[in-house]
């Protein structure tokens, strides 16, 4: 694969990866027809993003011929390609063009930046070939929508320090909250609690489903948020009841990004305002789709072939459950689940959005 | 002034005293260099040489002139003695790093010869410190034979394009490359650590590049840890010039303009690591 960035377009790029080092510390490069995919995933597999960039973000974008039959992803270490692109406001300033290429053969990628002054950079990467790691999200199955305007999400988690780990997102027909969330009651007396809630008119849409709380890691969250601020971009939501995946996302012309959290199960049925304690009786880890990794890569295997099989575009995504044989009585986030309908088990569905988002 | 009437006194004492309106042009090329605790101060006529070495693989040099100094006073050929650079570099912020605009802190160093500590007067606001730092006997410093007829490479690079290049250097290489040549590259800095390679290149066309005078193709290998230092002068400094010889030994020049807009110099020498590739 042969691309050229030019301009504004390498700082939104640098942007992109600043956003995924926060989900994992792998990046993986799925260059294919559609565009140039960035995926990463942490480690406990409970976050996903994935940043498609379409051929119309780039001056120039190639397939090399290998790439015509079978996908290449390549995996690069998130600390060797962020230093790459660490200091924004100097690749504004500095980069006039940026070059990547991915030479197979060698194992590389090579990204180069032209700068002002004649000066270039090139950097010749290290990558590993890897499994398509993609997660499938039926969003068009979720009961709650929102789409918020660009700013409104990012001045709401605004309000939580940074060292907030997670946050409950509740939704009823009269309002959306955001309230920080803790485990452990150990510590009343010094945590801070903050609670905001928005009415649905300030969301460019509002569909509610089913009234749920969902509780999922913020931290995992924000660079997208920064993202779609810094592209004036609105944020969609879309998530169901406690336990469910939630999917933030953004969309333009010639670009999509999402990222996909796991949520806190919680078998108690809730209101708006729960006191924390009550969510103490859930487990103490708490479940999350995807601790059960795949402990073969045989299984992993099977899994690649059955995502790659019948892909269609846009962003699909949707976690998948591993291994069900581990715990049971630990409900699994997605899928193989019998009260589900059976279409979620339909693990290649795309996620198609609605004309009115 | 506070400082001259306290030495009145022991003035034909002294065979060097140096006076500086403001400490900060001593001290702010001093910290170009301070990457070992001690250093050779050696002061003619000419003015002071500031010396510091590693491992007899690097040396740094930082030259002030007798101009730079309100008074500067000498009263042999040649002075010589080794302080600990930082204990130096404390006493002279001894008031504290961060001054208010238009005050700075006035300096006074006197020394009376060999086996005498060096003397430090120092005053902000009225208010005076002496401080007093044992000397020892100075070592000889390396000569690195480094002389302008054997170089075979030369560049002068304005610092600000190699700042940058300088503060993103993978650490993880153990060395940094230098490629210097008539055709291309022409002038490149490369590393080679855990996730890769990465090269710097600069044209001789660049409007960064001041001079360019490459008579012959090099590449030279120069410890990573033992450069790192340099970037301390780079910051400083508004132009660089590199340059290497025969043998592959560089030399780093950087021309530091200081608070007062007066010139110094500080340079650094550097033996390529072992294995010297010259293609």
């Amino acid at each position: 694969m042969n691309c050229v960035l030019e301009g504004n377009a390498v700082k939104a790029f640098g942007k992109a990866i600043h956003s995924l080092s926060r989900i994992g510390d792998e990046l993986c490069l799925d260059p294919m027809s559609k565009g140039l995919a960035l995926r990463s995933v942490n480690s406990a597999h409970s976050a996903y993003a994935c940043f498609l960039f379409s051929p119309m973000f780039f001056q120039k974008y190639n397939l090399g011929p290998e790439q015509g039959s079978e996908t290449v992803q390549c995996k690069l270490l998130m600390k060797s390609i962020l230093p790459l692109f660490r200091c924004l406001a100097s690749i504004e300033r500095n980069v006039e063009r940026c070059q990547i290429q991915i030479n197979t053969p060698n194992d590389r990628v090579k990204i180069q930046f032209f700068c002002r002054h004649g000066i270039s950079k090139t950097h010749n990467l290290c990558f590993q070939e890897s499994e398509a790691l993609q997660a499938v999200f039926a969003s068009h199955l979720c009961p709650n929508v929102l789409k918020a305007p660009a700013r409104l999400l990012g001045e709401m988690v605004m309000h939580f320090p940074v060292s907030q780990e997670e946050i409950t997102l509740s939704i009823t027909p009269l309002r959306v909250s955001l309230r920080n969330y803790f485990d452990g009651g150990n510590d009343h007396m010094k945590i801070m609690y903050t609670e905001m809630s928005l009415h649905p008119d300030e969301f460019d849409y509002f569909q509610i489903g089913v009234e749920s709380d969902i509780t999922f890691c913020l931290k995992e969250l924000r660079g997208l948020l920064s993202f779609a601020e810094s592209h004036c971009l609105p944020v969609s939501v879309h998530f169901g009841a406690a336990g469910k995946p939630v999917c933030f996302s953004v969309e333009d012309m010639i670009l999509e990004a999402s990222v996909v959290l796991s949520t806190l199960i919680d078998s108690e049925s809730r209101g708006p305002s729960q006191p924390a304690e009550t969510l103490t009786v859930a487990p103490r880890t708490p479940t999350r789709c995807a601790d059960v990794v795949p402990e073969s890569p045989g299984e992993a295997d099977c899994r690649k072939a059955a995502v790659l099989a019948g892909m269609e575009l846009i962003c699909s995504l949707l976690f998948r459950a591993m291994s069900p044989e581990l715990g049971e009585g630990l409900p699994v986030l997605a899928c193989c689940s019998d009260e589900e309908e059976a279409e979620e088990e339909d693990v290649m569905m795309m996620m198609r959005r609605s004309p009115t988002l | 002034m506070p400082l001259s009437t306290q030495s009145q006194g022991d003035a034909e004492q002294y065979v060097l005293v140096a006076s500086l309106d403001n400490a900060r042009n001593l001290s702010n090329i001093l910290k170009a260099i301070t990457f070992k605790d001690y250093a050779i101060f050696s002061a003619t006529p000419n003015g002071l040489k500031v010396t510091v070495e590693d491992s007899k693989c690097l040396q740094a040099n930082a030259f002030i002139q007798s101009e730079i100094f309100q008074e500067y006073t000498i009263k042999e050929d040649s002075v010589g003695f080794q302080v600990n650079l930082t204990v130096l570099l404390d006493c002279l912020n001894i008031f504290g790093g961060t001054t208010a605009p238009g005050v700075s802190t006035a300096l006074r160093m006197c020394y009376k010869g060999y086996g005498y500590p060096l003397t430090l007067f120092l005053e902000e606001g009225g208010v005076v410190t002496v401080c007093k730092i044992n000397t020892q006997e100075p070592e000889e410093p390396v000569d690195f034979e480094f002389c302008s007829t054997n170089v075979t490479n030369k560049v002068i690079l304005q610092s600000e394009s190699l700042k940058e290049a300088f503060s993103e250097l993978d650490m993880t290489s153990e060395v940094l490359e230098i490629t210097m040549s008539p055709s291309q590259p022409y002038f490149r800095l490369s590393t080679f650590g855990n996730s890769g390679s990465a090269h710097y290149d600069y044209p001789k066309d660049s409007d960064m590049m001041e001079l360019f005078k490459c008579t012959k193709t090099q590449t030279n290998r120069y410890k990573m840890s033992l450069l790192k230092p340099s970037t301390k002068a780079l910051a400083l400094s508004c132009k660089v010039s590199v340059r290497t010889d025969s043998r592959g030994f560089l030399s780093l020049q950087y021309l530091v303009r200081n608070d007062d807009g007066q010139i110094c110099f500080v340079e650094y020498y550097c033996c390529p690591d072992e294995e010297v590739a010259e293609d």
